[in-house]
């Protein structure tokens, strides 16, 4: 059980989205980087949907009110408990009345604004429409349907998980399938369906700038600076449906990517799709930061997936192997 | 050794990509390798280094690997080490990891103490009881 | 986009979008994109088969491999679809035009060159059938839109407009079903509950629905 001391944190609960009711225009929400969010409910034991507390401001600070096992992933905070440093992506043990401070993120060998704690069974707060994911607009899910505050109050779903002695941890994936343009960090991107509408110039600048993501830019959307981009013509276009990562251009030539909580249908023409396997990446992309585009086939991007996914299973059995291991000795 | 524990402990050393393991223990040797080859190459250093080596001074305790590995100075997304030469730890803090495929395991300080050595280099393949790490206990 | 066949294309590898022919947002179209909503909903990859305006959104529960195999399938049932007509309730929503809960009918004036009697004469005279929910939480996309009402959605798009605003983008009419950002035309307000996540189900329209805007007061 953790109280939140912080105040104004931004932080949310979050599992892995809240899939199946987009026909009543109800958004998936869910992490930002969701392979963080799962990595950290592994190392515990837990379901990877358990829900966790996603952190995107910082310092943030906790206070464990029980003993437990909690786990820490995402961005490298410069972690502490009490006055101990704690490594990332990391679980361990915390006694009650210890205080779990978030840093603000290191730059170090990955760059990333998001971090994610996780405690045993997952962050026990009722599932509205089959998930624990915080809808902001619409004030349901995850705690009180809205963002934590001082106060608060997080239960765990499952008494003690049992982390080893010492702990555990992973290396982030972002170290293992690394992906980048001239140093810059990269995402694949599927073109969509106004693709073509746009002027070759425009299309060619999309692919080659780099695309800064400005402050304007959070869980509804990541508004990026660059060279504005051109529609050849411009259709007013009937209502449909999109998914976190479609990339809009409104009239100001200024894309913006649709992420977690944004809208699930729009009108604005599309110029292409994050593909699901990099959201991730996008995701923990910091603000002020620049990223770059890559092109991709449909066979590419699915197997991006694929190996995003593998890299999951890797970690549940590697996990799950260890876990049991030290509970024999 | 169990059989299962063998099956287990072949599955971490495929997953490492590590070719031999060495384990010793009262009147056992064990080794584990995929290619024979490599056994004279590790011998040196992956042996376990018996309990009554020490460093020079008789009150330093080497801290040996808890399992094989590659051994870090340094978390992945760090640059900075975790227990240079001349740092005092805590007694459980870890002054070293152990990757094995996608997991980083602790090496953790037996007890409060300054870190007097680090014998192997950073990301360097170890055997279970290597020694990495000299302290001299507070 | 091609005014005599459909448009498929992909959002991702997370959904495939079809577009039925043409730019309009016909009823008859859209009770055929229910039916085809209605047999796409029951393929094992998709995960839903969400209805747009005229167009339809399928989200993956697993990302085919052969995606022709998938388009093929999609365009036959669309041939195959029969309108089906969905018939609901007629619920009625009096509406304050103008005035501070409607802070873009001026734009939406000067765009048209109608007066605001006008406008509000054209707004309120319909029955709006529910096309389909989208956007956020219980919001329901309408057809019937006069034509001569239509105003672009706007540059820049407002950081938020509150639950109930009745607003224009494009051809398009809707209310707001919560308080959020929109790039619409906002030309009134109505108070009305449209989502409710412990109901079952939790949205209180659905498709087949049809609204009126009943013209409470109108604020120069």
């Amino acid at each position: 059980m953790i109280e939140i001391l912080s105040a104004s944190a931004l932080a949310t609960v979050q599992d892995l989205g809240r899939l199946g009711a987009l026909r009543w225009g109800v958004g998936t929400s869910g992490a930002m980087d969701p392979l963080a969010l799962a990595a950290g409910n592994l190392l515990l034991g837990n379901d990877v949907d358990a829900a966790a507390v996603e952190v995107p401001v910082f310092p943030f600070q906790v206070r464990f009110t029980e003993d437990g096992a909690f786990a820490l992933t995402g961005a490298d905070c410069a972690a502490r408990l009490d006055d101990v440093p704690l490594l990332p992506w990391w679980v361990g043990e915390a006694r009650a009345g210890q205080v779990l401070t978030l840093g603000l993120p290191r730059a170090g060998a990955w760059r990333a604004s998001r971090a994610y704690l996780c405690l045993p069974g997952g962050i026990d707060v009722p599932a509205v429409l089959g998930s624990r994911s915080t809808q902001l607009r619409g004030d349901f899910g995850g705690h009180e349907g809205r963002t934590l505050r001082q106060g608060d109050v997080l239960r765990a779903g499952a008494a003690e998980s049992g982390a080893p002695v010492g702990g555990f941890g992973l290396v982030p994936p972002a170290l293992v399938l690394p992906l980048q343009v001239d140093g810059v960090p990269a995402m694949r991107v599927l073109p969509a369906a106004e693709y073509a509408h746009y002027t070759e110039a425009s299309r060619a600048a999309f692919w080659a700038g780099e695309w800064k993501i400005t402050s304007q830019s959070d869980r509804y959307g990541y508004r990026l600076a660059g060279t504005p981009l051109e529609a050849g013509a411009n259709v007013e276009m009937r209502s449909h449906g999109i998914v976190p990562g479609v990339i809009q251009v409104p009239p100001g030539g200024q894309p913006i990517v649709q992420m977690r909580d944004a809208q699930p249908s729009g009108g604005y023409p599309k110029l292409g799709t994050v593909i699901e396997a990099d959201l991730w990446r996008l995701g923990q992309a910091p603000i002020g930061s620049r990223v770059r585009f890559i092109e991709t086939t449909w066979d590419e991007a699915i197997s991006a997936l694929d190996q995003m996914q593998a890299w999951l299973a890797n970690v549940q059995r590697l996990v799950a192997l260890y876990r049991r291991q030290q509970a024999r000795s | 050794m169990r059989i299962d524990s063998l099956q287990q402990l072949s599955t971490w050393l495929d997953d490492a990509g590590i070719g031999l393991l060495e384990l010793r223990g009262p009147g056992v040797l064990l080794r584990l390798g995929r290619d024979a080859a490599d056994a004279a190459a590790v011998g040196e250093r992956g042996a376990a280094v018996p309990h009554q080596e020490r460093g020079a001074q008789s009150r330093g305790v080497a801290v040996n690997a808890p399992s094989a590995g590659v051994f870090l100075h340094s978390h992945p997304m760090q640059s900075s080490p975790l227990a240079p030469v001349g740092t005092q730890v805590r007694a459980g803090a870890p002054i070293g990891l152990l990757q094995i495929g996608a997991l980083l395991l602790p090496v953790c300080a037996p007890r409060a103490a300054v870190v007097t050595g680090l014998r192997v280099p950073h990301g360097t393949v170890v055997g279970y009881g290597t020694p990495l790490v000299d302290l001299d206990p507070d | 986009m091609s005014t005599h066949e459909p448009t498929i294309s992909v959002l991702g590898t997370s959904a495939l979008l079809f577009e039925a022919p043409g730019h309009a947002m016909t009823l008859p179209d859209q009770q055929r994109i229910w039916a085809l909503a209605q047999e796409a909903g029951r393929w094992p990859e998709v995960r839903e088969a969400v209805p747009g305006m005229n167009n339809l959104m399928l989200s993956f529960a697993r990302a085919p491999l052969a995606l022709a195999d998938l388009r093929a399938r999609l365009l036959a049932a669309w041939d195959a679809a029969q309108p089906l007509p969905l018939e609901g309730r007629v619920i009625e929503l009096p509406v304050v035009y103008g005035g501070e809960g409607g802070p873009h009918l001026a734009d939406v004036v000067a765009h048209t060159g109608l007066s605001i009697d006008q406008i509000v004469e054209i707004h309120s005279a319909p029955a709006y059938p529910v096309y389909a929910l989208g956007s956020h939480p219980g919001y329901c996309y309408l057809g019937g839109m006069d034509a001569r009402i239509a105003t672009p959605r706007r540059k820049v798009p407002v950081l938020s407009i509150p639950g109930g605003a009745v607003s224009i983008g494009g051809a398009q009419t809707g209310v707001s079903a919560s308080a959020g950002p929109s790039g619409w035309n906002t030309i009134g307000s109505t108070a009305m509950r449209f989502f409710d996540p412990t109901r079952e189900p939790p949205a209180l329209l659905q498709p087949g629905d049809t609204l009126r805007f009943r013209v409470q007061k109108v604020i120069r």
